[in-house]
């Protein structure tokens, strides 16, 4: 079992574990903080907390790499070149506005709750995403694509087959980028209603209750550092004809 | 020759970019089994000719026919499976190996995958590329050569009808260039494949080719066999191009020492011996280097001929 030689699945196994027993810290929390009358988070589950966390963050991903990926695939074909400066602006706008400013102007359009969010981060993290597919496809070199073309690959095999495999350890950087940050920015979507673990986070900040801020944040920690550590696995595994033998 | 029509028949064909005709009214014909080499200097239109061909680039004016058809009547990629092409960096896919890079136009076309696996043995075998070692290795692990050998291996899988080469050897250094062009000599006459090979050294062309097509600023100036080119350059741009002072030592490399030996007569043991294969260029640099006058000349270790200086002086 190569895969258990790595540090993700004890990751994983943390992160479950710290989720699902957080509850049983309550001692340890008592302890650390006296002053609290009460030092555990539970108004919501830590586990509902953390599947709504990345079903959030998920689903604002999956939507960010469609849609990047897509962009970026179109703007480096000769049909797209023209809406190239305009794509890239567009994605630049997206991550220059803060993701607090895009939920403040989302929140009175379509009210609270998830879908503020989703939008929000969607946007915020389209921007890494259309940048990377779009430098990983140019960094094909010119006589490779030639090649391609001069023995008989139609275009659309040619992004198939040599573009897009040539090109995915940096869009997959790329997404990376994107994925944590949207892991973390989700945590502020609590503050228009939506739940997730941030919403221990921002109760804690309002109310002073130290404890609460900590429960949260490190499962949020976790979850990021876990994510990481996944994308580094998943670009050595499609770099992996670059390894000398 | 059957009356068959020529492999790859051009007829007044132009490219014209921003008004510079880059290729300008060129006509034409190749015959099946031809090595034509196309020469110039950078910019004459030489590859632009090569890429008219497989249509990676589209003529303005003329015709260009394969086989007697249209090349617009196919499409794209049916033509260009039709023809295997093999550009001066290899251009190989990198995160492919050996095998797969071979195997990309069989794999186009759907071929069963133990008729592949066959086929690409049979090509490292025809490009001596050993199958262990480089099968399931990455371009990045080989050198220069090998991978334009993997390059010409990959343009030869399916079969084509016609080899185009775009300046395939000139970024190797001079020995591995040497070996490179003695394969091709060799794949040509055993495949028997039409080969269209573009190039701006003329000893290349020499040695390698049938028909030279001599290019000048979009057009071409000479065609002929490399002898007729060096007994009679059409004008002093392709002698210039021949290198007027080489010009005599090049007619000496067209032709091999055993064409102009002499039966055997007793020369004595020790006096230098030459491969019967190698060319008269050869031969007056060993009879320089030796300081005689005569030469024995042998084959598979048997003296078959002699070879005099007066041999090689005669036109």
């Amino acid at each position: 079992m190569r895969i258990l030689r790595g540090p993700l699945p004890w990751l994983l196994l943390l992160l479950v574990v710290a989720t699902v027993g957080m509850p049983a810290t309550k001692p340890l929390f008592h302890a650390m903080f006296p002053a609290l009358d009460r030092p555990m988070y539970e108004q919501d589950s830590f586990t509902a907390l953390m599947l709504a966390h990345l079903w959030l963050a998920g689903v604002a991903s999956l939507v960010a790499t469609i849609v990047g990926v897509a962009l970026g695939i179109f703007v480096t074909r000769p049909a797209g070149a023209e809406f190239r400066g305009m794509v890239e602006t567009v994605a630049a706008m997206g991550q220059t506005f803060p993701p607090v400013a895009v939920l403040a102007i989302a929140v009175p359009v379509m009210g609270f709750g998830e879908s503020p969010a989703l939008i929000a981060l969607a946007l915020y993290g389209l921007l890494p995403i259309v940048r990377n597919t779009i430098t990983g496809i140019e960094t094909v070199p010119a006589d490779t694509r030639e090649a391609a073309l001069g023995i008989g690959m139609s275009r659309f095999q040619m992004l198939a087959r040599i573009e897009l495999p040539l090109a995915a350890p940096i869009i997959v950087a790329g997404i990376r980028t994107s994925v944590i940050v949207n892991v973390g920015t989700a945590a502020i979507a609590s503050t228009v209603g939506a739940k997730t673990l941030g919403s221990p986070i921002i109760l804690g900040l309002s109310g002073s209750n130290t404890a609460y801020v900590l429960q949260g944040a490190i499962l949020l920690a976790l979850l990021a550092i876990l994510l990481d550590v996944a994308f580094e696995r998943l670009a050595m595994w499609l770099g992996g004809w670059r390894r000398p033998a | 020759m059957t009356d068959a029509p020529p492999i790859i028949q051009l007829d007044h064909v132009s490219k014209i970019y921003g008004g510079v005709r880059a290729v300008d009214d060129v006509s034409l014909s190749v015959a099946h089994g031809t090595f034509l080499a196309i020469i110039g200097p950078s910019g004459c239109g030489k590859s632009t000719t090569i890429r008219l061909i497989n249509r990676l680039i589209e003529h303005d004016e003329g015709s260009i026919r394969i086989s007697g058809e249209e090349i617009r009547s196919f499409r794209e990629e049916t033509l260009r499976r039709r023809m295997g092409y093999v550009i001066q960096s290899g251009g190989l896919f990198p995160h492919w190996t050996v095998e797969r890079n071979i195997a990309t136009v069989p794999v186009l076309l759907g071929w069963k995958p133990e008729r592949i696996r066959d086929r690409v043995t049979e090509l490292l075998a025809l490009l001596q590329l050993d199958a262990n070692r480089f099968r399931k290795a990455y371009p990045h692990r080989l050198s220069g050569g090998q991978q334009q050998r993997v390059g010409i291996a990959r343009a030869l899988a399916a079969d084509p009808d016609v080899l185009l080469m775009d300046e395939p050897f000139s970024a190797l250094d001079p020995i591995t260039r040497n070996a490179l062009q003695a394969s091709l000599a060799r794949i040509h006459k055993e495949t028997g494949k039409t080969i269209v090979f573009v190039t701006h050294d003329m000893d290349e062309a020499l040695r390698l080719a049938t028909q030279v097509a001599v290019m000048d600023r979009g057009h071409i100036v000479q065609l002929g066999t490399p002898r007729e080119l060096l007994h009679a350059p059409a004008n002093d741009f392709v002698r210039g191009f021949l290198g007027a002072e080489d010009r005599g030592l090049r007619l000496l490399a067209i032709e091999t020492a055993a064409s102009r030996m002499r039966p055997v007569n007793g020369l004595a043991a020790e006096t230098p011996a030459i491969a019967a294969g190698s060319d008269l260029r050869q031969a007056l640099s060993e009879m320089l280097a030796t300081g005689q006058h005569a030469l024995r000349v042998e084959e598979a270790g048997r003296v078959v001929g002699e070879l005099y200086l007066d041999d090689l002086v005669r036109l």
